[in-house]
């Protein structure tokens, strides 16, 4: 780990709570209280936790679609108050638009976007770039509905990296995927994530996930949360080296880090099944 | 065997044709009761005579021009208060009073304000069109995946360009359903607004398959004439709602 504790802060929550209020009702639950974090420039982190402590709540606040009821969520040094293309986001359930096919998805953030927008000579360039890069080579002219699971998870990871922000935020990316594609996946993203550059030049993500194995597999850093209300209970370092292949899943390091978070909300986990009514 | 099963579907109609004529020629006073051939006769001298296409073609612009401005203000308003909650809390229940109100009953108001022509036929065409518009335009806007816009901010996209991007294509199936149910409505009342128009500008030019019911209906008393014009209705609303579906279909590859 080069440096990581020195380095000023990519994106600092400081204190933040939420509280959500039902209109129907008024019922109020505080889905995140007092979280602070600070992830630095290039840092991997992944947060898990169980269904329900708040982990999209707080990946919503970092890019910029809802606010803390309280404390500062800021990206370096500034307050995040909305969204912005220097904070791309993959959601769960991809959002692709469905009326635009995959090349169009892909070109939306840099054709369409308020500040910095690219002549179609430039987007061309850089769209293809993108395709080849999550392997849609082919599919270009495909709409969302004629794609597999794991073609539109391609398509969606495509379409925040050609808006080439600097942070990149994703919230259970790979959960709707089977076992197997997921597996490819989390490979392919620390490849085009850059493993081998320098941390300089590396994006700074932030990576939700239930998955246990999936984060020790892609993160530097693991943030352990617990819930009711969710709170990050632990922050683990994950020393393991880069870069990342398939056979490190093997290994006794591995597996006893894994254990490690296992333990750490097992208890939780257990718990929100016999919550579940 | 190929031709046998090509005429298959135009057995039942030339069946009830001939029994129409039948029918007809037993029938007195015979000016009671139209019969085909002499409904063909009249057709084809309508249309050779250029009346007929003159009268559907004038309609069709008063259709079009009511149609147009109608759903252009529904899709601005429609898109308005789906968006913003105040705006359509307060246009709601302003919009919901006039809907029960059926356009036939503002001719008095119309042929007042517009006189007996174009635009008083426009007036209550539009009229008709608007309601069906603007319901499916604020169900078309309100229906989209929230989950969209969202992905669109994030991508650093501005309001406006969200509105034309994401809202506007997203919309669009509704907006088409809108567009067929309100031309449809369109084209049943311009017949009514011409024929109460034609009324009261009696035998006078002002034009339209409406007002060519009414000159057969109250003039000539000719019976071919005014079942000609309802196929003429008929047939060009069956072109309109094609050519609509064209549209979507060529509008909407997505969804093919
Ligand atoms: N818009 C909302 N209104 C009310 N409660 C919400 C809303 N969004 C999330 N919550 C509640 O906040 C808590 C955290 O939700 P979320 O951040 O989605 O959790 P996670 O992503 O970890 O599963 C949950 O109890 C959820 O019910
Ligand atoms: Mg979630």
């Amino acid at each position: 780990m080069e440096a990581l504790d020195q380095a000023a802060p990519k994106i600092r929550l400081d204190g933040i709570s939420k509280e959500y209020i039902v209109p129907r009702t008024g019922q109020r639950t505080l889905a995140i209280a007092d979280v602070s974090l600070d992830i630095v420039q290039g840092e991997f982190l992944c947060i898990v936790g169980p269904s329900g402590c708040g982990k999209s709540t707080i990946l919503n606040m970092i890019a910029g679609l809802a606010e803390p009821s309280a404390g500062t969520v800021a990206m370096d040094g500034a307050p995040i108050r909305a969204p912005g293309s220097e904070r791309g986001v993959v959601f769960q359930d991809y959002a692709l638009f469905p009326w635009k096919t995959v090349r169009e998805n892909i070109e939306f953030g840099p054709r369409f976007r308020s500040d910095a927008r690219l002549g179609a000579a430039e987007r061309d360039k850089l769209v293809r770039h993108y395709i080849d890069l999550v392997s849609l080579t082919g599919a270009e002219h495909k709409y969302p509905h004629e794609l597999s699971g794991g073609m539109r998870q391609r398509c969606a990871f495509a379409r925040a990296l050609a808006n080439e922000p600097e942070v990149l935020l994703m919230d259970e990316p790979f959960a709707a995927l089977d076992a197997q594609t997921r597996l490819i996946l989390q490979e392919e993203l620390l490849r085009i994530w850059g493993e081998d550059l320098p941390r300089a030049e590396r994006k700074t993500v932030i990576f939700i996930t239930h998955g246990i194995d999936e984060a020790v597999f892609l993160a530097d850093r693991v943030a352990v949360m617990s819930n009711h209300p969710g709170r990050i209970k632990t922050v683990m370092d994950i020393d393991l080296p880069r870069p990342r292949r398939e056979s490190l899943r093997a290994t006794s390091e591995f597996q006893t880090l894994a254990d490690e978070i296992w333990q750490l909300i097992r208890r939780e986990a257990y718990e929100a099944t016999i919550d579940r009514r | 065997m190929n031709l046998a099963l090509r005429l298959r579907p135009f057995v039942l109609p030339a069946l009830l044709l001939i029994l129409w004529q039948l029918a007809a020629m037993q029938a007195a006073p015979a000016d009671r009761m139209p019969v085909p051939a002499d409904v063909l006769a009249t057709g084809w001298t309508l249309i050779a005579s250029g009346e007929l296409p003159l009268a559907l073609l004038q309609s069709l612009q008063r259709v079009m021009l009511g149609f147009a401005t109608s759903a252009a203000l529904a899709l601005v308003l429609g898109t308005a208060m789906a968006a913003y909650r105040p705006v359509g809390r307060n246009l709601d229940p302003i919009i919901e009073s006039f809907r029960p109100i059926a356009p036939i009953a503002l001719l008095p108001l119309a042929i007042l304000w517009f006189g007996t022509g174009t635009p008083a036929a426009a007036f209550i065409v539009g009229y008709a069109a608007f309601f069906p518009m603007i319901v499916n335009t604020i169900h078309g806007v309100r229906s989209i995946d929230p989950g969209l816009i969202r992905a669109a901010r994030t991508l650093g996209v501005g309001r406006l360009t969200i509105l034309r991007t994401v809202v506007l294509p997203g919309a669009l199936p509704n907006l088409f359903v809108g567009a067929r149910l309100a031309l449809g409505v369109a084209w049943t009342s311009i017949i009514a607004a011409e024929l109460a128009v034609g009324a009261k500008a009696g035998g006078g030019a002002s034009g339209g398959i409406g007002q060519m019911m009414f000159v057969f209906y109250a003039y000539s008393v000719d019976l071919s004439g005014i079942i000609v014009c309802m196929i003429g209705v008929g047939v060009v609303a069956l072109l309109i709602d094609r050519g609509v579906r064209a549209l979507e279909y060529w509008m909407i590859p997505w969804k093919r």
